[in-house]
């Protein structure tokens, strides 16, 4: 049988994008963004005259059910791209979106249930807002199970862009749960034109969300591209395939 | 104007690809008999040209117009797959008759007639296909194919299975009942090729060599002869009507939800026994929505899978029919189903536990939740259709977004009954309105998306 040579491969061109030169710079401004935001957090932020000082996981929970959303979001435009464009693409950031959404709705519920024994006295209480969540949750994990259980690359990108997009309806109720329900949640603090938040926290707040995002961005684009990287080992093994098979 | 044109069609499955830059052209009542060893991209390339899979790169188009997705182009269109488009539990009559509505064919009862004298099976018109041999399923399957007189016909190995008769027969068949047809077709037998008067073109590694033919001859310009579509609503009463007929024969679906949903009560019962003497309605409440949407995913699960199992839905797919109406037909079908489980829960219940859950106000939140739960859980049984440990999978995906049906049912029901203040109901039935409205919308626009993969 005639020996493959593996230089006869074609060079993994696909794989210089991994070599990405804006990556320094957006990690710095990560670094910098989320020093800054931890900072403020334990030093600048005043405590709170009734919570004293449990009430500083707001600024990690809060940043976090924002990315969850902003996540979820891109899941949808990914996802409807996909489906319009067919291109591989958009279902990257899809995937790649859905992953830190749930890492990030994950890390609302825990610092939302730590924060709620502190205040409410229970772990979990079935809150409209907690128990919307919760759906929101399980859908994209939901999403994530699908994909994995799906073994046809083309049938797995168009299967869950179907449910990226189904999926979103569950963001607008989570929400709005706390408007459309009768809920112990507090509304959003941010948006809420009465929300009495003192400055300090308020920027402390502000400066959390933007370290947050940042961190998003620093995910989704290692995400991308370790998908990026695996695609092309797949390709590459597939073509090691091919050249074995016409050798023998 | 070739009747089928391929170009440079390339189609993956998994990580390879199966087809490599495929290209051929058929003009019409041309007869191309494609030939190639197991595994070489037959099957696959027949089924591209039906549309039942998306090709990665290159163009389809039937009669020179546009490709097998758009379903005005699928007029005409005859298919033979693999495995043949039938229902094991309709006769071979009530198949052809099924196959003549979903592609309105016009003057059904005559034309079904004469298929079954051609294809050999006047005989056991009225016996159920699942009683039938191999043999006589792939000479259905066959009469399935050319039942709407097509001009452009796909055959996946129309030999296969049939006696020696049965491909002696094969020509005339073809010359009866599609005369003037473009017919590709694979096979493994290069004398059938000839028999049915066929250019050869050979498929290897995903290339096909011999494909292309000589640029056709001035053909005078026929009238469009094909059957029209049947049109929204017909193709969608036709498949209903086809779904309660199999279920009536076969029995499988709703005596099993029934019987799943009488053991939760009787469980759940036992399992409350302590406080049923004082909370015996709220204890009904809570095992009716349970086993109501605990039934409602097992029923789900199967909406698509048995189709997807056998063959039949990919007969579905190719008929000239919007994609949307199967949706809508699966829709109802586990509407119907959940209705009725739920129906009878609620008088079960009302005996076993001695309460009156049996009212008008808690039947309509049943018929009104059943429909949404349905229509959540229609298009999360076409997205698990293909994969591995589906019945896990569904209600992963089926009973999260069900819940606020959940909540809205128990809501009303426990209003009825007077456990909670009443005045709520109407902000619940408005709440499963809703959820039916854009689920039922989200599936119709979705599901011709997850329908070809």
């Amino acid at each position: 049988m005639s020996q493959v040579r593996t230089t006869e491969l074609p060079s993994p061109s696909r794989l210089g994008a991994i070599r990405d030169p804006g990556s320094a710079a957006l990690h710095a401004a990560l670094l910098l963004s989320m020093g800054l935001a931890i900072f403020m957090a334990f030093v600048f932020a005043p405590a709170e005259r009734v919570q004293a000082d449990i009430y500083r996981l707001l600024f990690v929970h809060v940043p976090s059910a924002w990315l969850a959303f902003f996540a979820f979001g891109n899941v949808a435009l990914g996802s409807v791209m996909y489906l319009v464009r067919g291109k591989s693409r958009w279902d990257r950031l899809a995937h790649a979106s859905a992953e830190i959404g749930v890492l990030f709705t994950t890390l609302t519920i825990i610092t939302g249930s730590i924060w709620g024994r502190s205040v409410w006295g229970v772990w979990w209480q079935w809150d409209p807002r907690l128990t919307t969540t919760l759906i929101m949750w399980f859908i994209y994990t939901s999403y994530l199970a699908l994909r994995s259980y799906i073994d046809d690359p083309a049938a797995r990108q168009r299967m869950a862009s179907v449910l990226g997009v189904v999926g979103v309806v569950s963001v607008p109720i989570v929400w709005f749960s706390v408007e459309w329900w009768r809920s112990l949640h507090p509304t959003p603090s941010i948006t809420n034109p009465g929300g009495g938040m003192p400055a300090e926290m308020l920027t402390t707040l502000l400066v959390s969300v933007a370290a947050f995002t940042v961190f998003y961005v620093v995910l989704l684009r290692q995400r991308i591209q370790l998908e990026l990287a695996v695609s092309e080992v797949g390709r590459l093994y597939e073509q090691l395939h091919e050249r074995r098979e016409e050798a023998a | 104007m070739p009747a089928i044109a391929a170009n440079d069609l390339v189609v993956r499955l998994g990580r390879r690809d199966i087809l490599r830059g495929v290209s051929l052209s058929l003009a019409p009542g041309e007869r191309l008999a494609v030939v190639g060893p197991n595994g070489a991209g037959k099957t696959t390339l027949l089924r591209a040209l039906a549309g039942l899979l998306r090709p990665r790169r290159g163009q389809i188009s039937l009669r020179g117009g546009r490709g097998p997705d758009d379903p005005a182009s699928r007029r005409g269109l005859g298919v033979l797959g693999h495995r043949p488009h039938l229902y094991p539990h309709l006769t071979a009559r009530e198949n052809l008759a099924f196959a003549a509505r979903l592609h309105g064919v016009p003057e059904a009862a005559e034309r079904v007639r004469t298929a079954l004298r051609t294809v050999g099976l006047t005989a056991d018109a009225n016996r159920l296909v699942r009683d039938y041999s191999s043999g006589m399923q792939q000479r259905l399957g066959l009469g399935v194919a050319l039942l709407p007189e097509p001009d452009v016909l796909l055959l996946d190995e129309p030999d296969a299975s049939l006696d020696e008769a049965g491909v002696r027969d094969l020509p005339a068949m073809l010359d009866s009942l599609a005369p003037r047809a473009a017919v590709l077709f694979s096979t493994h037998d290069e004398r059938v090729a000839h028999a049915l008067g066929a250019r050869v073109a050979r498929l290897k590694a995903g290339r096909l060599t011999g494909a292309q033919h000589e640029p056709p001859l001035d053909q005078p310009q026929r009238t469009d002869t094909r059957p029209r579509s049947p049109g929204f609503a017909r193709a969608t009463w036709a498949m209903i009507a086809k779904d309660a007929r199999v279920e009536w024969r076969a029995r499988e679906q709703v005596p099993t939800l029934l019987l799943f949903t009488l053991l939760a009560a009787v469980v759940f019962d036992m399992a409350f026994i302590a406080v049923l003497g004082t909370q015996a309605a709220s204890v009904a409440v809570g095992v009716l929505w349970t086993s109501v949407l605990l039934a409602a995913t097992l029923g789900g699960t199967r909406l698509f899978a048995t189709e997807y199992e056998r063959g039949s839905l990919d007969g579905l797919l190719v008929a000239p029919i919007d994609p949307s109406s199967i949706y809508l037909a699966k829709f109802v079908a586990l509407a119907l189903e959940t209705m009725f489980v739920g129906v009878a829960q609620l008088i079960f219940l009302s005996l076993l536990l001695n309460v009156s859950l049996f009212q008008a106000l808690t039947v309509a939140a049943v018929v009104l939740a059943a429909a949404a739960i349905s229509a959540v859980m229609a298009l999360q049984s076409a997205l698990v259709v293909s994969a591995r440990a589906r019945e896990m999978l569904m209600p992963l995906l089926a009973i999260p977004p069900a819940i606020p049906v959940l909540l809205a049912g128990v809501g009303i029901t426990l209003g009825a009954l007077e456990v909670t203040p009443a005045g709520q109901q109407g902000a619940w039935f408005g709440l499963l309105t809703v959820i039916t409205v854009v689920f039922l919308s989200l599936g119709m626009v979705l599901y011709p998306h997850a329908a070809r993969t």
